[in-house]
């Protein structure tokens, strides 16, 4: 006990070492920016900072590593919250209640609401990393693949709590999300799934350009048709932001859930803060008795995935450190620097000095709390002129958007494909926004359908059947089926008393006879998709084809069930329809837009990103911004240096060549 | 304002100037940047040699380029491999580093292989794999006496088909010397792999000494978990006592398939590759920049600091090997293709 007590004041007075803490600060710095711009994610930084921490101590690497990951998910949030564009693909959660808050003019709350139950999150995890460590070795041994398997399928069971009003949509887009789950070679049987002789595709297709795409591009389409600034009404209320701290406390019980959420579940090898952000934010809309509020500005749905995005660092860590097994993307590149470090996580780190490394592991804790401390800190210093951030005229914002966008999509793997996916997703995220179809669900099952699907299969191999009867398995599927049916039950129970107190039958007006909507239309797709999907997967055997028949199947009748409820029930009368514009111009800034976001994937494409990036902002400044010469020069220019200061002259990110270029050598 | 602007377009133009002034100077290889693409993600085991290696290897290279670690990642090195034979240009500036199995994969008919080994030119590998099989004291299975003996299949974890290791090295220890062995695949990696073996899911795994060594520590040096089996052409100085799995091998057959499958495959596992058609001269410049690298104290003191140990393979040998892997016997062929890939 006194050793360890040793330990942790050895870890605090390592991190106040005066290099440390400075390189701490610069990892900060760093994590600070990576999280604000949009497309870069810190999985991304962090692989691209690893050459320079060979000539660092180790307490020092990992203050510099930490420091930069532990803010990312704090500054991510401020870009979610104020334009709509996920900061981080973990942050993405936070803009379906964040920004709805920014675009009411609650920008200010917002923010307090984020930051402050990030810090809560953050300081949670780390104090919960520091307690568990006696613990962590039996806990997390005592969890095979049966319970891996069965928490892969508690959190599909949140996709119910994240459709919204339309729940056979939500079911439809989680299904969807499983099948694109199994794009890839499927590694036990060496069958091709849907990667149509693609090498890019056996890996299957990445979380990040996914999220990116899924919510950066409509966002930016819906920036562009309203042709101004990002809020429509006034942010100045900055008074806000105290409202907002107050939330935190308000819902206090709320933040600790979600941060216990994120930071416990992100112990399972393979789930980041990509899934426990969603998981938070499902578990704040079942939580709260009146869910209509929720996508419209609810606090809670800020202050959830807010406490959860940065509570998952310590629940990851944990397994890493304990048993150098990397959690997620950020902690497998950790283990990289581990390596180089030449220290071995496992059972030495939680041994006090001399027999292990213990000190070492507080630090991790320090520099999580202090660089919470600190991010939080600033932010609240310039909360304001981030406030004021969504008063730049959109045109200026759009065209750095895009080109972040495509930038930060390529850089995570240095694959060129992975724009496409973006550009790909962009599409379908902006009509699946525009029919009123739930995203989070997709996301969901493309994070946990694989999980779901090694787990499975490595437990029957390992137990055959008998897993099920394991206490774990059955614990966690007595949880499941609680957080299905007592919700339902709920409901029940309070529309018997609802329907006793006013007996008034509601009046459904139904159109009769058959109708094509665009709607329609987009359902029918989507049913002729997974339909083909289902045709090809007959030849994949029952190894590899299990999963895509189990959740294909299903799906595809659910899919036929809601084309046949849009063929009957007509168009929905779209009162609450955005009307600030008028419908021709929205039109045509639509189809500009459009055009110039493709435009600047075959830009990139012709020219390589060199030459493209300054060529584009300069086109679309002058063209669609129609801005004066100095402004379009000055933004291009710094722009351009930027870019090419850090991604070319830095960080050396080998960009492909373009096509025209290449072609005229 | 518009100073400034005009001060820091001044700066950069001169910035790009002295660069380019550099590059025409008459080395080759001055002001130059080699990359090596690495064909798994930043962090890895391939990674980390890289990165080391990229840090000191310019300094013996005439005219001093500064070498990068690029990460190609995807279909398990396999789009690197594909990239280094068909994109990459073959001018020196490239250096491919992806697994070696891909070569025995290409005789095997390994799917989406676009290569052609014997036209890779090869700089040399820093390391040869050693192969051994750790089980945990739980499983009971502490001896290979005890493993040949066990009633029940014992369960060894593995990755994916076609993975050196685990993977291939199990498959062909069952085949070859008869082990009763039920191979449980899917794991992510050798961590995922251990992991599962000390919740007791498995009993243990076969994969690099290097490896094993260094991650399973605490438990080796405990008893938790016993070294029982290694194969590899030199039996290692750590584990004098460890049985060779080629001498428990009955036949010739057998041998062969361990040879082939396990020995050769460990010495080309980490091979530095350029793309076909590279200069001679400059493949025999990067062949001795990369030996001298090896030696340098510099990257010693590095690599040791990483706990990575160095045990050179010279470019000759890796070519023999790969020259070797294309005149096997078509039995022998069609017999490991059956045990790898079944």
């Amino acid at each position: 006990m006194v050793e360890m007590f040793s330990a942790l004041l050895s870890g605090l007075y390592q991190v106040f070492n005066w290099s440390t803490f400075s390189l701490m600060m610069v990892g900060i710095g760093v994590g600070f920016v990576v999280g604000i711009l949009p497309g870069l994610g810190g999985p991304t930084a962090m692989a691209l900072m690893l050459p320079f921490i060979f000539t660092m101590n180790a307490v020092e690497a990992f203050a510099f590593l930490l420091g930069m990951t532990a803010v990312t998910a704090t500054t991510g949030d401020i870009t979610s919250v104020l334009f709509g564009v996920p900061g981080e693909p973990t942050t993405a959660s936070t803009i379906v209640d964040g920004h709805a808050m920014a675009r009411n003019g609650e920008a200010g709350r917002a923010l307090g609401a984020v930051l402050t139950s990030s810090l809560l999150g953050a300081i949670f995890a780390a104090v919960a990393l520091a307690v568990a460590i006696p613990v962590i070795r039996p806990v997390v041994l005592s969890f095979g693949s049966p319970e891996f398997f069965m928490l892969a399928i508690l959190g599909i069971s949140f996709v119910a709590s994240l459709s919204g009003e339309d729940q056979l949509k939500g079911i439809i887009a989680g299904g969807i999300g499983l099948m694109l789950a199994t794009i890839g070679l499927d590694p036990i049987s060496g069958i091709q799934r849907y990667t149509f002789g693609q090498l890019f595709l056996w890996d299957g297709i990445g979380l990040v350009p996914i999220t990116i795409g899924f919510y950066a591009i409509p966002e930016t389409i819906g920036l562009a048709v309203l042709g101004t600034s990002i809020a429509k009404q006034e942010v100045g209320k900055l008074g806000g932001v105290m409202e907002g701290v107050k939330d935190t406390f308000r819902h206090f019980w709320l933040v600790i859930r979600c941060s216990a959420l994120g930071c416990f579940i992100a112990i399972i090898p393979g789930i980041g803060g990509a899934t426990t952000q969603w998981l938070a934010y499902a578990h704040a809309v079942q939580s709260s008795p009146n869910k209509e509020r929720f996508g419209k500005g609810a606090v809670e749905g800020v202050l959830g995935p807010g406490a959860a995005n940065n509570s998952t660092l310590g629940g990851s860590l944990i397994t890493t450190i304990a048993f150098g097994v990397p959690a997620s993307v950020v902690m497998a590149i950790l283990l990289g620097a581990f390596i180089i470090q030449g220290i071995v996580p496992g059972p030495d780190m939680l041994l006090p000095p001399p027999k292990g490394k213990l000190d070492l592991t507080f630090s991790f804790v320090w520099v999580i709390i202090f660089s919470n401390f600190i991010t939080v800190a600033i932010c609240f210093l310039f909360l304001k002129p981030l406030a004021k951030v969504t008063q730049i005229r959109g045109a200026i914002i759009i065209p750095l958007i895009l080109v972040l966008i495509y930038l930060g999509a390529y850089a995570e793997k240095n694959a060129f494909q992975d724009m496409v996916v973006v550009l790909f997703f962009g599409g379908l995220g902006w009509i699946m926004e525009k029919m009123e179809w739930p995203r989070p669900p997709v996301l969901l099952g493309l994070v946990l359908g694989p999980l779901a699907e090694n787990r499975l299969f490595l437990s029957t191999d390992n137990y055959g059947l008998s897993w099920t009867t394991r206490p774990g398995v059955m614990i966690i599927f007595a949880i499941t089926l609680f957080g299905i049916f007592y919700p339902v039950w709920k409901r029940r129970k309070e529309q018997l008393v609802a329907d006793s107190q006013s007996s008034t039958p509601v009046e459904v007006s139904r159109h009769r006879g058959i109708h094509f909507s665009p709607a329609a239309v987009f359902t029918g797709v989507v049913v002729a998709i997974l339909a083909l999907a289902l045709f090809q997967s007959r030849n994949f055997g029952v190894r590899a084809g299990l999963f895509p028949w189990v959740i294909g199947i299903p799906t595809l009748l659910l899919a036929l069930a809601q084309l046949a409820k849009e063929f009957t029930t007509g168009k929905k009368d779209r009162t609450h329809e955005q009307v600030e514009v008028p419908p021709e111009i929205a039109r045509r800034r639509t189809l500009e837009i459009i055009g110039w976001t493709v435009g600047c994937f075959l830009v990139i494409w012709l020219l390589s990103f060199s030459y493209a990036v300054p060529l584009f902002i300069l086109l679309y400044l002058k063209l669609a911004g129609r801005e004066g010469w100095l402004m379009t020069i000055t933004v291009t220019f710094f722009a351009w240096l930027f870019f090419y200061v850090l991604f070319e002259r830095m960080l050396n990110v080998p960009f492909p060549d373009g096509l025209l270029l290449s072609f005229f050598q | 304002m518009l100073q400034l602007f005009a001060l820091l377009t001044a700066i950069f133009i001169g910035l790009i100037s002295v660069r380019s002034a550099a590059a025409a100077a008459d080395d080759f290889y001055k002001g130059k940047t080699i990359r090596i693409v690495v064909g798994f993600s930043a962090g890895g085991g391939f990674d980390t040699y890289a990165r080391a290696i990229a840090r000191h290897m310019g300094k013996h290279i005439p005219g001093q380029p500064s070498i990068v670690v690029e990460n190609m990642t995807g279909a398990g090195s396999l789009i690197a491999a594909n990239h280094v034979y068909k994109v990459a240009k073959p001018d020196g500036l490239t250096i491919g580093h992806f697994i070696g199995g891909l070569f025995l994969g290409q005789v095997l008919g390994q799917k989406g292989i676009e290569f052609d080994a014997r036209k890779f030119e090869f700089i040399g590998a820093p390391i040869t794999d050693h192969v051994v099989c750790a089980l945990t004291k739980a499983s009971g299975i502490t001896s290979v006496e005890k493993w040949m003996a066990s009633k029940t299949p014992v369960k060894m974890g593995g990755i994916a088909p076609g993975t050196s290791t685990p993977d291939n090295a199990t498959r062909i220890f069952k085949a070859a010397l008869g082990l009763p062995i039920q191979l449980v695949s899917g794991y992510k990696g050798t961590a995922d792999v251990r992991l599962a073996a000390e919740g007791g899911e498995i009993a243990g795994g076969c994969w690099g000494w290097d490896s094993v060594s260094v991650t399973w520590r605490k438990a080796l040096d405990s008893g938790d978990a016993v070294v029982v089996l290694q194969a590899s052409r030199r039996t290692h100085p750590d584990l004098p006592k460890v049985p060779q799995a080629i001498k428990l091998a009955k036949t010739d057959e057998a041998r062969k398939m361990i040879e082939v499958g396990i020995h050769g495959d460990s010495d080309i596992v980490r091979t530095y590759t350029l793309p076909p058609g590279t200069p001679e001269d400059r493949v025999q410049l990067l062949r001795k920049a990369f030996n001298a690298t090896l030696k340098d104290p510099e990257f010693v003191a590095d690599a040791k600091k990483s706990k990575l140990n160095i045990s050179p393979i010279a470019a000759e040998d890796i070519e023999k090997d790969i020259a070797g892997l294309f005149k096997l016997d078509p039995a022998l062929i069609g017999k490991l293709k059956k045990i790898l890939y079944d």
